[in-house]
């Protein structure tokens, strides 16, 4: 390989730093660990796979530590790169896979712990949360290797994993995705994490998570609200309103900090503004810097092509004066909905702030079972402005601004850690709970 | 019916009756009480084509459920009745004690028509209301009014006193109503609406209480209302430490101050400096105060230095009358703004509509359109600090150049051949807040049903700058007409719960429904008041279009179109194609024909009753 080919474009530049500094965000990595690769033609049209150099700070990539391999041979670039280079040269083999990432997705690796005596065949993970089931399909495959780090066993192991699903675990050790692009691989990734975080926070607060996975394998529409739209892969640049400039820039400052304070795992929820007959929709409400999500101008009408989060938003507006809205899947609000009171037959229909904050600013939060409708919703919205689906993200509202609308679901988050702190120390969450919150 | 007594009082000055009636239940569900109560009974009760200042015109005076209970600020009466300066709807709203005291007689609505032949005090008691010859206090200003109707009340049971000044008397068309001396209902002329009936003055005095359906609720919503005024700054501790004058410094920064008959934005910081709620707050404020039940105290009771005397004691300068009276007319001296804010609330006059109109005969006298012979010699340049007190005096006594300022802006630029000299929308003057710095604010100006009143048309410049998480791109074309349609619609709410704006600062809508449910025992949820919001916009539109108003009238004068201002360094105007687009979005939303006209499909939503039908 020439020297002249030993350079990423900027384009090639952005994306690895971008998700490379999102994934130190996240958590899934640590400071050098995880890698990322992507096939990648270059201008003569030569197929190459890019990959970061073996022990780069994903957080800090620069030019010489995006590596140019041959995916045909072996050649100098296999110095520097990625000690699991052999894996994903195999995984960027498969068809339609372009990008594939691996991270240290520490919540889903707690998550799959086990103390069996090894070797052993772990079992899959299965989600309970609405985007894990759906975006990764139902159950997560786990491998054990013994040498669990670039070995030919997980490159022979994985890319087989990986043909039959997006993500993979390495038991003890982390994932890898496959994606069309880096971002959709690092998506999966991040969905991956919340998961696991999910699972781990229902195990601490007392959910029978065993129970319900069984009810989600026999039938996950009675666990989880609508499905959410397959991830879109190459959209992520398009602008409908260019000449909204203050609006995009608005969008972008939320999409930061949905993603940023784990609002909702990258590219997931949705968030939009009102219009008179269109709404600004960001389809992919956790934007990290750098890494952008589509901005579409949808008409507020109904459509008969309108996906369920988008018909959702336009029911909220026909039925309201808000100007704001988004949805979001913060897993402390997922787990908290699950919770039982002790000696209570079934989840509480309510999140009652523990915090003095949160006491004030919301007595309770409302929580509606997956099947609530669309009536229903927007009822609660007008007096809450913020409901927690079970099984269904966050939705709040706002009269005004995305800044406006941001604060509940980054206030819900909130009132969810402090309850669940609480409850981890042992003290009773009925007899912090205000009284006054119980009559609404 | 738990939070009102279920009863309006009804006077006819013409022949002096004063009758009891049952407030019908429907009218309370469908529009709550204060401003939407009021609206709907005076859309019933007048005919819009009547003379403002003829005996047709109706006011209607209107609390809420609220008023009565414990809830913050609630204190406040909202007044309706058609305007002799637009000739549209007019409406004000007043905090103070009156409204508290009215509906301690056992009333909630008050209702006066007619004509007196001579001029009368209507004094209201629990079972009964009479009329009282004035003629002994026609011509007395309004502390002299008051202090004179407070007389010989019984102990523990106060009179309390509505009243104009000479200019209502002289029908000036900017006059005020005034209660507890310095509190006002001050926008549209309701003070001329009075002189025009003779009606000098309404006393109250009474013990009546309301009961509350669910105390556990109401107090729910009291608790944490409570707890968020005393978290948020502007409610518990900005104006009660500079008043609303403390904007003036921000205003100034983000570009927004007028100047000059808003010619401009552009002033030396020193001299902004020099009119600054600091600068208040250091030198004439002695103290803070507040209407009844409220907590945030912006009153400002101030003193200047008198002019060869004692001290001349009073209430004032707020955020708009330092601004119009003050850099509108390119004058900073606010010693004199303080002693013609005194002057205006003794003689019964808007502070903000006054500077206004003496800026546009600034204006006018700088470019001949007006002579020093039209003047009797005064000066009546920008920045004569001097002329703003005796102008006052000259304008509520209709004396010399003082009977062309009694007309308004509109009228005096009018009767020059220059009406595009006067800064009004709908005849009415621009507050303090320059429309080209906010396109929210513009549009807010345009389609407020009253005219340029930066209430009544969605008090904008928060969302702007000071609104936390509820600011919004200042020059939103798209964001615009729905973010001042919302504002708008939470200003109706206030005026119909009867509270104060500045609660906006603290929390929007939702302690409100708890402590109105609980009030009430009705069902008042969020999305129950937002459409009761909507209900009122709608009907006071309807009121327009019937009074004659046209889609023309929802524009702001052409210098806002052709004039820039530069805001962070970038030159900015209202283009009137980004008019017409905030408009016709601003008539959708609203469910308004292109016309601006309420459509069919918007009046039956709302179940609205037209006129006669």
């Amino acid at each position: 390989m020439s020297a002249g080919k030993w350079t990423a474009d900027e384009e090639l530049l952005k994306t690895f730093r971008a998700v490379g500094r999102a994934s130190l965000l996240v958590d899934i990595q640590d400071s050098h660990s995880g890698n990322m690769a992507v096939r990648w033609a270059d201008a003569a049209g030569e197929e190459r796979i890019v990959i970061t150099a073996t022990g780069s700070q994903k957080g800090e990539l620069d030019r010489s530590q995006i590596c140019f391999l041959s995916p045909a041979e072996t050649d100098y670039g296999y110095y520097k790169a990625s000690s699991e280079t052999d894996v994903h040269a195999r995984i960027l083999s498969l068809p339609g896979v372009r990008a594939s990432m691996h991270a240290h997705v520490k919540e889903i690796v707690i998550a799959t712990l086990d103390d069996r005596p090894k070797p052993a065949a772990p079992p899959p993970f299965v989600p309970v949360d609405p985007l894990g089931w759906y975006h990764l399909g139902g159950s997560v495959p786990v491998d054990w290797f013994a040498v669990p780090s670039g070995s030919p066993e997980m490159a022979r192991t994985i890319p087989e994993r990986l043909a039959a699903n997006v993500l993979t675990l390495i038991w003890g050790h982390g994932a890898m995705a496959r994606g069309r692009t880096l971002p959709e691989a690092f998506f999966r990734l991040c969905v991956a994490n919340n998961s696991g975080a999910i699972v781990r926070q229902m195990e601490a607060l007392g959910v029978d998570v065993a129970a319900l996975r069984a009810r989600a394998m026999a039938g996950p529409g009675a666990v989880f609200s609508h499905a959410p739209a397959d991830y879109a892969a190459y959209d992520d640049a398009r602008n409908d309103f260019p000449e909204e400039e203050e609006i995009v820039a608005e969008f972008a400052k939320a999409g930061h900090r949905v993603f940023e304070s784990r609002l909702s795992p990258f590219h997931t929820g949705s968030m939009s503004v009102r219009g008179v007959e269109a709404m600004l929709y960001a389809p992919k409400a956790s934007m990290p810097r750098d890494i952008g999500g589509p901005l579409l101008k949808v008409p507020l009408a109904p459509g008969p092509a309108d996906d369920p989060e988008t018909a959702l938003h336009k029911a909220i507006y026909a039925g309201s004066d808000f100007q704001t809205v988004l949805h979001c899947y913060v897993p402390e609000a997922e787990a908290q909905a699950h919770f039982v009171y002790p000696g209570d037959p079934a989840p509480a229909d309510r999140i009652v702030p523990v915090d003095a904050e949160g006491g004030f600013q919301y007595l309770v939060i409302p929580v509606v079972p997956p099947g609530a409708d669309a009536a229903t919703l927007v009822r609660l919205l007008h007096e809450y402005k913020v409901v927690v689906v079970r099984g269904g993200g966050v939705w709040a509202v706002g009269a005004q601004s995305l800044s406006e609308v941001l604060h509940h679901p980054s206030s819900v988050r909130e009132i969810c850690l402090y309850r669940a702190g609480a409850f981890a120390r042992g003290l009773d969450l009925r007899k912090m709970e205000p009284e006054r919150a119980r009559r609404w | 019916m738990y939070g009102y007594h279920g009863r309006i009082l009804e006077v006819d000055l013409t022949d002096g009756r004063v009758e009891a009636k049952p407030l019908d239940p429907s009218l309370v569900r469908d529009y709550l009480g204060g401003r939407g109560l009021a609206t709907r009974l005076f859309y019933d009760a007048v005919d819009p084509a009547c003379d403002p200042l003829g005996p047709d015109n109706v006011v209607v005076l209107a609390t809420s459920p609220l008023v009565g209970t414990s809830a913050p600020t609630s204190c406040r009466g909202h007044m309706v009745f058609k305007s002799p300066l637009s000739g549209l709807i007019g409406t004000s709203n007043s905090g103070g004690t009156w409204a508290h005291a009215f509906k301690a007689t056992g009333h909630d609505v008050l209702v006066i028509r007619g004509r007196s032949s001579e001029p009368v005090t209507l004094d209201i008691r629990p079972g009964g209301a009479r009329l009282l010859p004035a003629g002994d206090l026609w011509g007395k200003d309004i502390h002299e009014t008051t202090d004179a109707l407070t007389e010989g009340a019984e102990p523990g049971n106060p009179y309390k006193v509505l009243c104009i000044g000479p200019a209502g008397e002289n029908l000036v068309r900017i006059a005020t109503v005034a209660n507890d001396r310095n509190r006002v209902y001050g926008r549209c002329g309701p003070g001329a609406v009075f002189g025009s009936k003779k009606l000098k003055a309404v006393r109250v005095s009474g013990r009546e209480k309301i009961e509350i359906g669910d105390r556990d609720l109401f107090r729910s919503g009291l608790d944490q209302a409570v707890y968020l005024m005393k978290q948020a700054p502007v409610t518990k501790r900005l104006m009660r430490e500079m008043g609303t004058a403390g904007l003036v410094e921000l205003i100034n920064l983000i570009g927004m101050l007028p100047h000059r008959n808003f010619q401009d934005c552009r002033h030396r910081d020193e001299d902004v400096d020099r009119v600054s709620g600091e600068t208040l707050a250091r030198t004439f404020l002695e103290r803070a105060g507040g209407c009844y039940l409220c907590p945030i105290g912006c009153q400002r009771h101030t003193s200047v230095p008198g002019r060869g005397g004692p001290d001349e004691k009073g209430e004032g300068p707020e955020y708009e009358t330092t601004v119009l009276m003050g850099p509108v007319c390119d004058i900073y001296d606010l010693a004199a703004v303080t002693r013609a804010n005194y002057r205006c609330n003794e003689l019964g006059i808007d502070t903000i509509s006054y500077g206004g109109t003496v800026a546009c005969a600034m204006e006018m006298f700088e470019t001949g359109l007006i002579t020093p012979e039209e003047t009797g010699g005064m000066d009546l340049s920008f920045g004569r600090a001097d002329s703003l007190e005796a102008l006052v005096r000259m304008t509520a006594r209709r004396e010399g150049i003082g009977d062309r300022l009694a007309e308004g802006s509109w009228r005096l630029a009018a009767a020059c051949g220059s009406p595009g000299h006067s800064m009004s929308v709908k005849k009415l003057e621009i507050p303090g807040y320059d429309p080209r710095a906010s396109f929210t604010q513009a549009l807010g100006y345009m389609t407020s049903p009253t005219g340029a009143c930066h209430l009544r048309g969605g008090y904008a410049v928060s969302l702007a700058f000071f609104g936390g998480t509820k600011e919004i791109p200042r020059y939103s074309l798209l964001q615009s007409p729905i973010a001042i349609r919302n504002m708008q619609n939470i200003g109706i709410l206030q005026d119909s719960l009867g509270v104060c704006r500045f609660t906006g600062y603290a929390f929007a809508t939702e302690p409100w429904a708890r402590m109105v449910r609980g009030a009430t025992g009705g069902d008042f949820s969020v999305a129950k008041l937002e459409e009761i919001a909507n209900r009122v916009a709608c009907l006071e539109r309807l009121f327009n279009i019937e009074a004659g108003a046209t889609a023309e009238d929802d524009d702001l004068p052409a210098r806002f179109s052709d004039l820039p201002i530069v805001v962070e360094g970038k030159e900015r105007r209202l283009a009137p194609e980004d008019k017409d687009r905030m408009r016709r979005d601003y008539y959708g939303i609203r469910r308004w024909d292109a016309d601006g006209r309420p459509t069919r499909e918007a009046l039956d939503a709302l179940n609205i009753r037209r006129r006669g039908r």
